[in-house]
């Protein structure tokens, strides 16, 4: 706890004191904190090697899928170092798996929200239909040939966004921002220790 | 790289996307399933790279330009690592409640401003300037935010104005998420209507395109019907 | 005999992947045989497009690429259409990646604005600069807003950055203008880190998921100009006088639009026409 709280005011009080010292290592403890948070994806790849090598030594259904994962993954890393990030079979495999897998998996997303919409948008009460022509007046806007025929539709559809939307946004950002003050307060007080691996009354 | 390999990745790209696109189908298949541990292991293999090399970039070469300070960056990412084992896990404690500090200070010095403060300034602002459609604009973001935030903030049992206002607020949110239902459609729509302009820009790439379809689609459907799809998938 | 419902049945119980088969049909048609249909330009592109026209020949940009490459799919019309201007203009460039896939952007987009590159002899190394990845998390923004060159020692290929014009950067209030190309990632770390400490303009180009939160940012303030998703580029496009990907994925994104609504009509048809009426359940999954 000590270290958490000493840490958060070396880096917090400069912001509202400006003070040269104290500023450069505010500085260097971001610097410091950035490069420890990116060794975390070593966790991460050891998490994959953990899973796969139980599907692979149980071999369980989809085991081969498994191996292939760890070969590709060793490919990518050794080519990456060895040969460079620019040249050879890294850049290649990003050029032909990474960046169109990349694209097609939350390009799925517009069929999933099509289909979404299809099923289970209806108009069975107030709230909904409201929603719904809200929903369809934005639509219609979007929709670029809406706009050369109807030019109205603009007004509606900027005055549904820029309003509505957007204090629903704005919302969001209060609410959230008032919950985050509200976790970091307990977690200085002491109140939320469990992301340290510590039962509540443990330290 | 030279013609023929960017030609390669091109068309391998364009045959695999379609593959990953077999999920539409519903229906378990290897091909889907070859497309997924393809971007898993690839993009984890990414990863790694580009994170080591900002760590090499920004902390080595850091101690040798002479900021020894740096040193501890190196000193606690280790420790953190200590967080997979079993017995020595409670190393990883001290590098953890740093970073967590620094970063409980990073979010609240600013977020207070950003996501609070200046967000409730531009909502209670002068409401008549001159213009009557920035009048109609003020009021109803005015409005809506209390109103909205008053159905939202309060869990407990409303009576009374608050009640009232509640009830204003929940209608008026229904209408903000008409629009941002919308706004999040264009968004994936172009998302999808993006890529497909790529695999069919230039034009030497459509028939690729349409026979990845093709294929893909059929192979889909042949291992449902023969039940190859359910053996062969890793689910 | 007829079964029963008939029509409204239908409508309320087809298989959704015909919802699939059609999203493809009218995406991918357009895009193989283009249409051509008109496009207005909105109030948001225009201040956009103004802001931009505020930059000298000279002048720093902190250009940010925080998207992955599917994001990259959704923003390209305004990513090219910005960075045509950019180059026109003499801007010069420091460019970040906030996602690991950023790796393969440059080629991706240095390689569609190659024209332009020739044209106005816009090199790396003396126009523009990329970084590399460098934000991986909060930390990483905050420290490089604070001390830019402490953070950032050498561009994506690893030479040095000394005796460029990255120089003149001693903070994130050094850059004339901030210009992010945004899925998310660590924009709302650069509004905290460097536009509410530094005051630098920020312009944002944002995938449509975003932009209703970002529109709160730009009525506040906090952002200077926002460029919204396809079809902001697109504008953007027509607007600069360049027609490029996004003028064209029009006619697919006017249909693909279209047809949610139509599905979003039969369905509500048939909701009112059979399901309500029989008080049976919806049932659109796969058999």
């Amino acid at each position: 706890m000590t270290v958490l709280v000493v840490s958060f005011l070396l880096v917090f009080v400069p912001y509202f004191i400006p003070w040269g010292p104290l500023d450069w290592l505010s500085g260097k403890l971001m610097t410091i904190a950035a490069v420890t948070n990116a060794f975390t994806i070593v966790i991460a790849v050891y998490s994959q090697f953990r899973r796969s090598g139980r599907f692979i030594r149980e071999k369980r259904k989809g085991w081969v899928y498994h191996i292939y994962l760890l070969v590709l993954l060793a490919i990518m890393t050794l080519s990456g170092f060895i040969l460079g990030q620019h040249a050879g079979a890294y850049e290649w495999l990003l050029l032909a798996v990474v960046t169109p897998l990349s694209s097609v998996i939350y390009g799925i997303l517009a069929f999933y929200m099509a289909s979404a919409g299809a099923r289970a948008f209806r108009a069975r009460s107030p709230q909904a239909a409201l929603l719904l022509v809200a929903g369809f007046i934005v639509l219609l806007y979007q929709a670029p040939l809406t706009g050369a025929f109807f030019p109205g539709i603009e007004g509606a559809a900027t005055y549904i966004t820029n309003t509505f939307g957007m204090s629903v946004s704005r919302m969001f950002s209060i609410s959230v921002s008032i919950g985050a003050i509200v976790l970091g307060v307990r977690m200085l007080t002491g109140r939320e220790v469990a992301f340290l691996g510590f039962t509540e009354g443990e330290e | 790289m030279n013609e023929f390999l960017q030609f390669a990745a091109v068309v391998v790209g364009i045959f695999i996307s379609f593959a990953m696109y077999t999920t539409l189908y519903g229906k378990p298949n290897p091909l889907r399933d070859w497309a997924e541990f393809s971007y898993l292991g690839a993009a984890t293999g990414v990863s790694i790279v580009i994170s080591l090399t900002y760590i090499y970039n920004t902390a080595i070469l850091g101690i040798q330009a002479g900021d020894w300070i740096l040193i501890f960056s190196i000193i606690f990412g280790l420790m953190m690592l200590f967080r997979m084992h079993p017995d020595y896990s409670h190393v990883s404690r001290l590098p953890l409640a740093f970073t967590v500090g620094t970063g409980l200070a990073l979010s609240l010095r600013t977020q207070i401003f950003t996501s609070f403060i200046i967000q409730i300034n531009a909502t209670i602002v002068k409401l008549w300037t001159g213009v009557p459609l920035e009048f109609l604009y003020r009021l109803t973001i005015a409005i809506s935010v209390i109103t909205i935030l008053t159905f939202f903030l309060y869990t407990m049992e409303l009576s009374g104005p608050l009640l009232w206002t509640s009830k204003v607020g929940e209608y008026l949110m229904y209408i903000g998420f008409g629009g941002i239902f919308a706004q999040t459609f264009m968004g994936r729509l172009g998302l999808f209507v993006g890529y497909m302009e790529s695999v069919t820009t230039p034009s030497w790439k459509v028939p690729y395109t349409l026979a990845s379809a093709v294929i893909c689609f059929i192979a889909a459907i042949i291992f449902d019907r023969t039940g190859l799809g359910q053996k062969l998938s890793a689910a | 005999m007829a079964k029963e419902g008939g029509i409204y049945r239908l409508m309320a119980t087809y298989d959704k992947r015909w919802v699939y088969v059609v999203l493809f049909i009218v995406v991918l048609g357009p895009l193989i045989n283009p249409i051509g249909m008109p496009i207005g330009i909105s109030a948001l592109t225009k201040n956009y497009y103004a802001q931009l026209n505020t930059l000298q020949e000279g002048d720093i940009v902190f250009d940010t690429w925080n998207m992955e490459f599917s994001g990259y799919m959704e923003l390209k019309p305004g990513v090219l259409a910005t960075h045509k201007m950019f180059i026109e203009k003499g801007v010069k460039l420091c460019i970040a990646f906030g996602h690991y896939e950023g790796v393969a952007l440059p080629g991706e987009i240095f390689k569609q604005l190659q024209t332009w590159l020739d044209r106005y002899d816009y090199r790396e190394g003396e126009d523009y600069i990329i970084i590399g990845y460098v934000f991986p998390n909060e930390a990483a923004v905050a420290a490089l807003a604070q001390d830019f060159h402490a953070n950032v020692r050498v561009d994506w290929k690893g030479n040095s950055i000394e005796g460029t014009f990255l120089d003149d950067i001693q903070n994130a209030g050094d850059f004339d203008m901030i210009s992010d190309y945004t899925t998310g990632l660590a924009t709302t770390y650069m509004i905290n880190h460097m536009v509410l400490q530094y005051g630098v303009p920020m312009v944002e180009n944002s995938i449509g998921v975003s932009v209703p939160g970002h529109l709160a940012n730009l009525d506040a303030g906090l952002l200077t100009a926002l460029l919204a998703s396809t079809r902001g580029g697109a504008e953007l496009e027509y607007l600069i006088g360049s027609p490029g990907p996004g003028l064209k994925s029009m006619d697919a994104f006017t249909l693909g639009h279209y047809s949610l609504m139509i599905f979003i009509i039969v369905g509500n048809i048939g909701h009112y026409g059979w399901t309500r009426r029989t008080g049976a359940k919806d049932r659109t999954g796969i058999k």
